[in-house]
């Protein structure tokens, strides 16, 4: 097990996906609203769009056809190509319930400090 | 083998047949002539003018409406378990006096009960609507469905209603409320995206892609999940375009989700679950091809034969599906896929 210091807790940001270094590669590092700090390849499952320039957004549901609905705010990442939506907590696509998945880091906080532990 | 026929158009004579089901004052107006019932904008090109020609009565003219020849060359002859009467006279094309075409649908719906259902237990029944007063279908659908030997809706294929919207709700909910299945069939005014084209043959061969733009309507206006038991069957649509259509909008759904997220599954599995297909025409396809396509459709459950008797464009059970299909397919396409979606049994010999 490695355990690689990536940021400062007061460098991830809500709403966005931001790129710190992590070895050769990069991670991305959002702020969940719950205060959670999440971190996934920055590599889309579908193409590989970096997804860096993705938005973060809410979840749309409806129960009612043409009645648009939001919740979830900050918990959806919509790639920045083809717009696929992924949920930052579990890494699993929207629309097919999870066939293509974010790779995910685990983060651990130790002081001010963010941790990704492979 | 037992055989069902998703597909068989029954009709009658001429429409002052409809003048004794009729209500007034319709039956005032049908009887002095005031229309003559539909016409196709288009000449047909086959030899018997849109039915196959060998479809005659005793006295050497076209048949359309007799029961003994359709037993004779159809029932009988291929030893058919159940025959789905699906009409070709679909109200619904009437574009306006919709008093009129909701009574037409009625008046037909009553002649085909008397005349056709009540001569053969081996027929299905099928609720002929006018669709552009969906209330008005609704109370026709609850009207009919108490038939015992009535199990689906007919949704003609027209040019200006897609039926994925709101409007036709009712409808929707009827058929879901008495157990039925929703039937999609083309009409002589169903087109493709730049009309019918300049020849019958482009029209012909443009009918599936009207059919496609009704299953993307139906799916992503929310029809699928609104009526979560609701079953659809495409007749006479194709099936071979299906693989297309479910990869395009799984794609769609996947980046576009957000527009309508009142679509709950992917498309595919709307489809797979809830959508079936009748065969004819089943576009001279070899053993293997269609052993890949039933591949690619994911599924070897969503055929379901059928004959379109008497129309030109007839498929043989004997030859239109290859002998070479292994024997349990051949039985899901010829009985077990039609028998689910209908809910229906062999009959006790
Ligand atoms: S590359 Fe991300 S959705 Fe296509």
């Amino acid at each position: 097990m490695t355990r690689h210091r990536v940021c400062g807790v007061s460098e991830v940001a809500s709403n966005a996906m931001k790129p710190f270094a992590m070895g050769r590669g990069t991670v991305l590092l959002t702020r969940l609203p719950s205060g959670e700090i999440k971190a996934v390849g920055s590599r889309c499952p579908h193409q590989g769009a970096n997804l860096e320039h993705g938005c973060v957004t809410g979840h749309a549901y409806s129960d009612q056809p043409n009645v648009l609905l939001m919740d979830r705010p900050g918990q959806i990442l919509r790639c920045p190509w083809h717009g696929f939506e992924f949920d930052l907590s579990s890494g699993e696509s929207v629309a097919d319930h999870g066939k293509l998945r974010l790779r995910r880091f685990n983060v651990e906080i130790e002081g001010d400090d963010v941790f990704i532990v492979m | 083998m037992l055989l069902i026929d998703a597909d068989v158009h029954e009709s009658f004579a001429g429409i002052r047949d409809l003048v004794p089901y009729l209500k007034e004052p319709y039956r005032e107006w049908i009887e002095r002539g005031a229309w003559r019932g539909f016409s196709q904008p288009f000449a047909y090109t086959s030899p018997g003018a849109g039915n196959r020609a060998d479809v005659r009565n005793a006295d050497g003219s076209a048949s359309v409406s007799d029961y003994g020849v359709m037993r004779r060359q159809l029932l009988d002859t291929y030893n058919q378990t159940y025959a789905v009467l699906t009409g070709y006279f679909y109200p619904t094309m009437l574009k306006l006096q919709y008093g009129l075409s909701s009574a037409l649908a009625a008046a037909y719906n009553d002649y085909v009960a008397e005349h056709w259902l009540a001569k053969d237990k081996r027929f299905i029944g099928s609720i002929q609507i006018n669709a552009r007063d969906p209330e008005a279908a609704a109370r026709e659908i609850d009207r009919m469905a108490a038939h015992p030997q009535i199990k689906q809706v007919m949704l003609p294929v027209v040019d200006d209603i897609a039926y994925g919207h709101p409007m036709y709700r009712p409808i929707f909910e009827a058929a879901e409320r008495h157990k039925l299945v929703i039937a999609l069939h083309h009409t002589i005014l169903a087109e493709g995206p730049f009309g019918m084209g300049l020849h019958y043959i482009e029209r012909h061969t443009l009918l599936p892609t009207s059919m496609m733009a009704e299953v993307i309507s139906l799916i992503l206006n929310g029809v699928f999940d609104g009526y979560p038991s609701l079953r659809f069957i495409i007749l006479e649509g194709g099936f071979s375009w299906l693989p297309h259509l479910m990869w395009r909008m799984d794609r769609e759904y996947r980046q576009g989700r957000v527009e309508v997220p009142w679509v709950k599954k992917l498309p595919s599995q709307h489809m797979r679950e809830r959508l079936r297909f009748s065969t004819q025409p089943a576009e001279d396809l070899t053993g293997d091809q269609w052993l890949k396509l039933i591949d690619l459709m994911g599924s070897d459950e969503f055929l379901v034969f059928s004959t379109d008797y008497p129309h030109f464009d007839f498929d043989d059970p004997r030859v239109s599906i290859p002998r070479s299909l292994p024997d349990d397919l051949q039985e899901k396409i010829f009985w077990k896929n039609g028998a689910a979606l209908y809910g229906l049994e062999a009959p006790v010999q």
